[in-house]
């Protein structure tokens, strides 16, 4: 009886409203699938950072086979240097596991090729104070090669060093732009939802203004009289939220899917990613309608 | 079942609408209101249902104290509290059924309640052969009684009239009175605020009258002036 009546309410709305309610879910639509894409270019780009430097400033890469005391000993001398804040070494199954996880779907390690003898185990390093990368190299009596900058290095078992605190810093720029600028974009969106459903539900309130004199002189709650508003405003964003998730899924299908295969080394982002943040567009979807809700009806529901 | 003591009510303008207001209307009784224009009794009613809040003084009703109310209360009071006016406030777009069921309806009551009384109040005010029509095929008198039926569908304890004959004939106005009576001899404790000489002269019921905000008379068995 009272979902009914809730429901019959909301439906009649809808309808009363027609293109302004189109217009709210429109703007809700496009604010979420903004603020989707932020979400999925941030992703896209933690999985390059991950895949190409593995989240760290430093790679030491040691020659195979790495013998444990081999490993302990530089991980201990390393462990000493006062400009490291962190060392872990990656195994073989380590490493291998998570390129397959990376990689997967995309044909990185052709057949025949074997990810145990191609990649070389590593320890991962994170530096207190990046400016200190010398002290590295000085310990494991490293030297670049004036003519070709590669580094050799004397430390027995060091195979090479890799710095990316350039490249990690660079990809990090990128990715905050990036998501930020879209992110940016999206909450203005969003703020146009949030006036547009705001104003669906005043106009709503409006045309219905003579059944809400009556309802609260024969003593309707409050509660009775907001909720078919609410579930309106609910309603036209959560479709919205429907249509930027399908949206997004579109262009993974056919935006993302059309460059893997063809781009080697490089992750992209999978069903998973899209619906990791479908939560994400859903909260934002009923954040929306609440704030809506709550500036739409403050003052005119005053009992 | 309705106490005013000491009432003041200044609108945020600053007009005062009422002034140092002391009235006791027991339960059962027929109280009318009278004055002229602008005398207060609108800014009375309104006090009593919480649409309007007292700037001094207290009102109760049926032993609540109003100012000490919380909003989440003020549906309960309205509940008891029947209203009814001089437009009807009737929605077009609803037949007479419906239109007493949506008093029922919002306050959550179940639909076989509804399908009881709301057929069992309009033969009761004298339209039982209207249930579908809708108010524009109605006249004022009758409109006026799917209004009344509305207002006591919920069985109210009070009901509040603000110039219920105000839009009506004498002839018509005279069936409205009959049927107000009729409602107050079930119980009903009735005020009306009205400036129907006629009509008051008629009943020879209490009357208070208001000028410019103050009591200046109350009267029981009482005329227009």
């Amino acid at each position: 009886m009272r979902l009914e009546y809730y429901l019959r309410e909301t439906a009649a709305g809808l309808r009363r409203n027609g293109i302004v309610a189109f217009a709210a879910m429109s703007t809700a639509f496009i604010a979420l699938f903004l603020f989707g894409l932020a979400l999925l270019i941030a992703r896209q780009f933690n999985l390059v950072i991950e895949a190409w430097t593995g989240n760290v400033q430093v790679a030491v890469y040691l020659s195979d086979p790495a013998r444990p005391q081999t490993v302990t000993r530089i991980q201990t001398n390393l462990e000493q240097l006062p400009a490291v804040s962190s060392i872990e070494y990656w195994d073989k199954a380590e490493t291998c596991a998570q390129f397959d996880q990376l990689f997967e779907g995309q044909d990185v390690f052709q057949e025949g090729v074997d990810c145990e003898r191609a990649i070389p185990t590593s320890l991962r390093i994170n530096l207190a104070d990046p400016s200190q990368f010398d002290q590295i190299t000085a310990a494991l009596g490293c030297e670049a090669d004036g003519a070709t900058q590669e580094i050799q290095c004397t430390e027995p078992g060091v195979r090479d060093v890799s710095d990316y605190r350039d490249l990690l810093d660079r990809l990090t720029a990128i990715t905050r732009v990036l998501s930020i600028g879209v992110l940016s974009i999206a909450v203005i969106m969003l703020a146009s939802a949030i006036a547009l459903v705001a104003n669906t539900l005043r106009m709503g309130m409006f045309a219905r203004r003579k059944e809400i004199g009556i309802m609260r002189l024969v003593g309707a709650t409050n509660w009775r009289i907001r909720v078919p508003f609410l579930i309106e405003g609910l309603v036209e964003s959560l479709i919205g939220a429907a249509a930027a998730l399908a949206a997004l899924f579109v262009i993974k299908v056919f935006f993302i899917d059309q460059l893997r295969g063809e781009l080697q080394f490089f992750p992209l982002i999978r069903n998973s990613d899209v619906l990791a943040v479908a939560p994400w567009i859903l909260i934002a979807a009923v954040a929306v309608a609440v704030i809506a809700g709550t500036i739409g009806m403050r003052r005119f529901l005053d009992v | 079942m309705i106490s005013l003591q000491r009432v003041t009510k200044t609108y945020k303008n600053g007009v005062t609408a009422l002034t140092d207001v002391d009235v006791e209307v027991e339960k059962g009784e027929f109280v009318f209101i009278v004055g002229q224009s602008g005398s207060g009794k609108s800014t009375m009613i309104r006090l009593l249902i919480r649409e309007e809040d007292v700037t001094k003084g207290s009102i109760y009703v049926g032993g609540k104290n109003l100012a000490k109310m919380s909003s989440w209360d003020i549906p309960k009071l309205r509940r008891n509290v029947g209203t009814v006016f001089q437009d009807f406030r009737l929605l077009q777009d609803k037949t007479v059924f419906e239109n007493v069921a949506f008093g029922l309806e919002v306050i959550g009551k179940p639909k076989h309640v509804i399908g009881q009384r709301v057929p069992e109040i309009l033969e009761y005010v004298g339209l039982g052969d209207k249930l579908s029509n809708y108010p524009d095929e109605l006249s004022g008198g009758e409109q006026q009684r799917v209004s009344i039926a509305r207002a006591c569908v919920n069985r109210p304890l009070v009901l509040l009239a603000d110039e219920p004959t105000g839009n009506l004939d004498p002839n018509t106005s005279v069936d409205i009175m009959r049927l107000l009576d009729k409602v107050n001899r079930i119980g009903t404790t009735v005020v009306m605020a009205t400036h129907d000489q006629a009509i008051v002269d008629a009943m020879r019921k209490r009357v208070i009258e208001l000028d410019e905000g103050h009591v200046i008379r109350d009267q029981s068995r009482g005329v227009y002036s």
